[in-house]
């Protein structure tokens, strides 16, 4: 089985929320702060459902699987797969601390202990952790602006982001990489205790998305295995619906 | 001679008590030791059982790097070939799959080691098969059905007959999920098998993990256990070629210490202590039965008897009570190590699901007889007598008379 990095809540960012990234200006003597208070306020959206296609490639197989996914608030997310045909019907639903895990192959419902935390979430190179950890840049981060400027033909700005002595978060440092222009992400490099690069995340193919300039592709590589990725790909996109709580319980989960 | 042979039995039946007291107490001595060493030698082979028969086997072969970061792509490829190959070598082989998820059953999960076990071959290498606390061991005929360690069916709270959902990811990168019935429970093995074993049968695996070859560990078993491990060990390494090959020593290196300390040390130790109590018990009744009869000594000397006539009449008196207290020793010791050999001694509720270095103790203690757990202790006895009895012989050879005849 794999082993992924443990990480921040990254897998919310396989979320729409994760791109509501939108211009915001802050030029208070705390810049790096505000800018990232306003990335993180994005992260939390009302509510949102999308559709996007998750690519993985490893040394061992790809796979491609599309979905769905409703979020409301911080606490509660359902994917659900659409296709391969294999595995239609398979949901995860992220309410509270708590994942639960519908299979319809099997028509039962599980809910992931810790042992499972660390396993790959569908495949991917998402752990189950990182679905269920949520955690805002501002509280559990120190932000800094190290770098501001012209890279690859784009204004840039560069954070660093060390964790906080209290803040549960297994990474030694985040380094973000955005666009001065309109903040939209770029990059994000996760480093583990050591200083050493434990995966990238990268953004690209701006696209309208849920009524805004969004990165539509983000692919996770992980620094042990540079030659995989897991890719998720935005199709649609929709934000602030009206979506119950009940949406988001184990009764659901099953619905087809 | 033979005067004094006749002298010393009779010596020993006019004092009776004297004779029964000490005969019965080395006797006593005696039976200890051979229980003592038939338990001893019960536990170490249980153990070495537990780590070797139950799960290990002798020798084990891997993709290098397996047992370090065991992953479902490390796979010893052509497996049947090389089985052929250790088979037709004198040995027994039998390949195993692993693989990691999670059981759940009703709201309770626990994360498990899935074991996918060729059936046939398995039983021609470990034992495993009956090591069941409750219900039947695989049956290839049966892929739907599981055997669990003892641990985890506490954890999930199931027992034969319950059903248990298994949640992967098979080597596709997809879901491997099913539900399996629990065909039956294991009893102690060790630390992992009790705590997240679940045992299937190969087709079964390979269905559920998206495996259609391979295989992850080769175990191989001597087929009586005899000769040197380490040559089994180099010829099984030859024909593995690339392949890691450890035995299982160094697969469970604590046991593999302990076991070489108990064998050693531990057992040595302990018998020392036991046969110096023995030696102090025959040493004291010698002592008193020669100081009591000093007077007696000193007339025999008066009238002619060398020294070594005395030496020699004390230990005819020594090696006769020693043989009647072998007797002894041997019938009741050999008896009562054959009835612990059989039923054992049970300890449940004081070491139920101990383990030591992984490896789980079985809770009945049973004794092992064997020619050594027996007759060594009798060697030992006359050995021990036969040095106890120096002292007060040179003392009784060696007294003037006229201090004999004054000694009060």
């Amino acid at each position: 089985m794999k082993q992924h990095p443990r990480g921040l809540s990254l897998l919310v960012a396989i979320l729409p929320i994760f791109f509501l990234v939108h211009p915001l200006f802050a030029q208070s003597q705390n810049e790096a702060e505000k800018i990232l208070r306003h990335v993180d306020d994005l992260w939390r959206g009302e509510s949102s459902s999308a559709e996007m296609t998750m690519k993985v490639k490893t040394a061992h197989y790809t796979r491609t699987l599309r979905m769905a996914a409703w979020s409301k608030g911080k606490a509660n997310t359902l994917v659900r797969i659409i296709s391969p045909l294999k595995e239609k019907g398979t949901a995860t639903l992220k309410s509270g601390k708590n994942i639960f895990t519908y299979l319809p192959q099997t028509d039962r419902t599980i809910r992931l202990t810790s042992g499972m935390m660390m396993g790959s979430w569908m495949g991917s190179h998402f752990t189950n952790d990182d679905l269920v950890k949520e955690t805002r840049r501002e509280d559990d981060y120190e932000a800094k602006i190290t770098f501001r400027g012209e890279r690859a033909g784009q204004n840039v700005i560069e954070f660093t982001l060390i964790p906080k002595l209290d803040a549960a978060v297994v990474w030694g440092k985040v380094v973000l990489t955005i666009r001065s222009a309109d903040y939209i992400p770029l990059e994000e490099v996760f480093y583990d205790e050591e200083m050493a690069v434990a995966r990238t995340f990268r953004f690209r193919d701006l696209k309208v998305l849920g009524g805004q300039l969004r990165p539509a592709v983000m692919r996770i590589i992980p620094a042990d295995k540079p030659e995989e990725y897991t890719e998720v790909i935005y199709e649609t996109l929709e934000l602030n619906l009206p979506v119950e709580e009940a949406f988001f319980s184990i009764a659901n989960l099953k619905r087809r | 001679m033979m005067d004094i042979i006749k002298i010393g039995f009779r010596n020993l039946i006019r004092n009776r008590h004297r004779t029964v007291v000490t005969t019965f107490a080395m006797g006593f001595a005696g039976f200890i030791m051979i229980l003592f060493a038939s338990l001893m030698q019960g536990m170490l082979q249980a153990s070495e059982r537990n780590a070797v028969s139950m799960d290990v086997g002798d020798i084990q072969i891997h993709v290098a790097g397996f047992r370090d970061d065991p992953d479902l792509y490390k796979q010893i490829k052509a497996p049947d070939v090389l089985i052929k190959k250790i088979e037709t070598a004198g040995l027994r082989a039998a390949p195993r799959l692993y693989g990691f998820g999670l059981a759940a059953s009703g709201s309770a999960s626990s994360g498990v080691q899935l074991h996918g076990l060729n059936v046939p071959l398995e039983r021609e290498v470990t034992e495993i098969h009956k090591h069941l606390a409750k219900g039947a061991w695989l049956d290839p005929n049966d892929p739907g059905g599981v055997v669990i360690g003892r641990r985890l069916a506490k954890t999930l709270d199931i027992s034969v007959g319950s059903e248990l959902i298994f949640l992967g990811q098979s080597a596709d990168g997809g879901i491997a999920n099913a539900v399996y019935r629990v065909r039956g429970v294991l009893k102690s093995v060790g630390d992992s098998i009790d705590r997240s074993g679940l045992f299937m049968v190969e087709t079964a695996f390979r269905g559920l993990m998206v495996l259609p070859e391979g295989a992850h560990e080769i175990a191989v078993m001597r087929p009586d256990r005899r000769g040197e491990l380490s040559t089994a060990k180099s010829q099984i390494a030859s024909l593995a070629g690339d392949y890691e090959t450890l035995d299982w020593k160094e697969i469970r290196p604590t046991i593999a210490r302990l076991l070489e300390m108990a064998d050693t040390q531990l057992i040595i130790i302990m018998i020392i202590i036991t046969y110096i109590a023995v030696a102090t018990v025959v040493l004291n009744a010698m002592l008193m039965g020669v100081f009591e009869r000093i007077r007696e000594f000193g007339i025999m000397k008066a009238i002619g008897v060398k020294p070594w006539q005395i030496i020699g009449l004390i230990y005819v008196e020594t090696l006769a009570q020693t043989a009647a207290a072998s007797v002894l020793a041997l019938g009741t010791g050999w008896a009562a190590s054959v009835y612990l050999q059989k039923n054992g001694i049970d300890l449940t509720h004081i070491v139920s699901g101990a383990s030591v270095g992984g490896v789980a103790i079985d809770p009945i203690w049973r004794a092992q007889v064997s020619a050594e757990t027996v007759m060594t202790p009798i060697l030992f006895l006359f050995i021990m007598a036969v040095i106890a009895v120096i002292y007060p012989a040179m003392k009784a050879a060696f007294i003037r008379p006229v201090d004999a005849i004054h000694d009060q």
